[in-house]
């Protein structure tokens, strides 16, 4: 082989070499801004992802306690911490986790991780939230074993569960940008707001078919106010009053938001208090469309 | 007439030294309630909730300046929220958590930081700074209020309507 023609299978090979790494070099291409800023806001709209953090703790980095009738888990580490959190995983792993409970190991997550509603994230948001996750500092806590005392929990009921019973939102082909629809996508999925103001069936699926109608023993042992428009049980705020409660905590009577309201509403790195007011009002006028459901919680 | 006078003297004396002494024994702290510590602050709480409505419809109103007064409540309030919750004071009408008592100096410094910021924004208002007022109470609610109503309160079931303004 001539000296030339050994220097041209050698910059061929050079060649392909790098057409092969493109892939891999675009996908270990930082986030720009504008992605990372759109994650952040995700990030808050979904209330700051607050159960992953123990208030006054590092942000994301698990180690909260739910109680349920299956026993107790701990929310996990999602700093990107290799080791202890999820910087080992990629971003198709953190989403199918995220959307559909499931861990990279195949391990199916306990749904207090309310994924079947988060499965109705669009795809471009949920890429946004990986971003952002990502870029909060690593902390390194081990995630703590969850202690289930019912018998075949995992293995029988809750496949059965998930298939039978637990209701489960569909993702939107491009994210709502305006109007009621944007509040519905905001309240139904991203905002979770179902999981505790939504009453829950003798199955502790959500009752769907009244939706938003308050739940007397929701989490941690709170009552949760009926937000449908009902005239003597509901929210009766103006949809102005609806969305300055988001923003700032503050009801038209005034009391302030506290317990699990006022933690999404402060987030942790954002919350729903960093929402537009365009967003807060989408978010009113969805749950003025909602049908009134009488549903008296407390006393 | 000698008798007279000797006895309203008595009479005169007795009620001083009674007094005298009721002064020495007083409770060192004023009692200005009913004495049911749940009740008290309960009354106390509609009081700050109710100024608090009201520096927020003033703001909107485009009278930031004159919210001195309500500022003013907000931050003597503060200054009793201690005293109203004696250690163990729940009853069932109560929606105060067992956790205030758990880490008593973080809740005494969510009510010191409660009457800071009232004073803050009483001498804003003093001052006649609207643009400040405006900036403060735009985030009072979830930063002086709620970050005691967060860990230490049961929240309200029921979302009320706004109070009719007097």
């Amino acid at each position: 082989m001539s000296r030339l023609a050994r220097r041209f299978w050698r910059l061929a090979a050079l060649l392909l070499l790098f057409l092969v790494s493109l892939p891999a070099l675009a996908s270990a291409q930082a986030p720009s801004a504008a992605e990372l800023a759109r994650g952040k806001y995700v990030f808050g709209a979904t209330g700051g992802c607050g159960c992953h953090t123990v208030p006054k703790q590092p942000v994301n980095a698990g180690g909260r306690k739910y109680d349920g009738p299956f026993g107790s888990v701990y929310s996990s580490n999602i700093t990107p911490d290799r080791e202890t959190g999820i910087g080992g995983w990629t971003d198709e792993q953190i989403i199918t986790a995220t959307r559909l409970g499931l861990r990279p190991n195949g391990e199916r997550l306990i749904p207090v991780h309310p994924y079947t509603t988060f499965n109705g994230m669009a795809a471009d948001d949920l890429k946004a939230l990986v971003a952002f996750i990502r870029s909060v500092p690593p902390v390194k806590r081990a995630n703590q074993p969850k202690k289930i005392s019912v018998p075949m929990f995992e293995s029988v009921f809750l496949p059965a569960w998930l298939a039978a019973f637990a209701p489960r939102e569909n993702p939107p082909t491009s994210v709502p940008s305006s109007g009621v629809a944007r509040g519905e996508y905001l309240v139904r999925a991203v905002g979770h707001c179902g999981e505790c103001h939504t009453p829950r069936t003798i199955t502790m699926a959500t009752d769907n078919s009244r939706f938003l109608a308050g739940n007397p023993k929701g989490p941690e042992d709170s009552e949760v106010p009926n937000i449908t428009p009902d005239k003597t049980t509901g929210l009766q705020w103006s949809e102005e009053e609806i969305a300055d409660y988001l923003g700032t905590g503050n009801k038209p009577d005034g009391d302030v938001a506290g317990g699990l309201m006022g933690e999404v509403i402060e987030g942790t790195l954002a919350g729903y208090k960093d929402l537009t007011k365009a967003d807060r009002l989408a978010i009113a006028k969805y749950l003025k469309t909602l049908p009134p459901i009488k549903n008296k919680i407390g006393k | 007439m000698e008798l007279r006078l000797v006895r309203t003297g008595m009479i005169l004396a007795s009620l001083v030294a009674l007094a005298a002494v009721g002064c020495a024994t007083a409770p060192k702290t004023p009692m200005m309630g009913t004495g049911d510590p749940v009740a008290d602050r309960q009354r106390l709480m509609k009081n700050v909730g109710a100024n608090w409505a009201d520096i927020q419809a003033k703001v909107k109103a485009g009278a930031p300046e004159t919210v001195a007064v309500n500022a003013e409540a907000l931050s003597l309030h503060a200054q009793r929220i201690p005293t109203l919750f004696p250690e163990g004071s729940l009853t069932d009408k109560s929606k105060a958590k067992p956790e205030i008592w758990q880490k008593w100096p973080e809740f005494a410094a969510a009510a010191k930081n409660l009457e800071n910021r009232s004073a803050t924004l009483r001498d804003q208002a003093v001052a006649k700074d609207g643009a400040a007022v405006t900036t403060t109470v735009a985030t009072f609610g979830r930063e002086a209020c709620g970050t005691c109503h967060t860990p230490f309160r049961v929240p309200p079931p029921q979302q009320q309507p706004a109070q009719p303004r007097s």
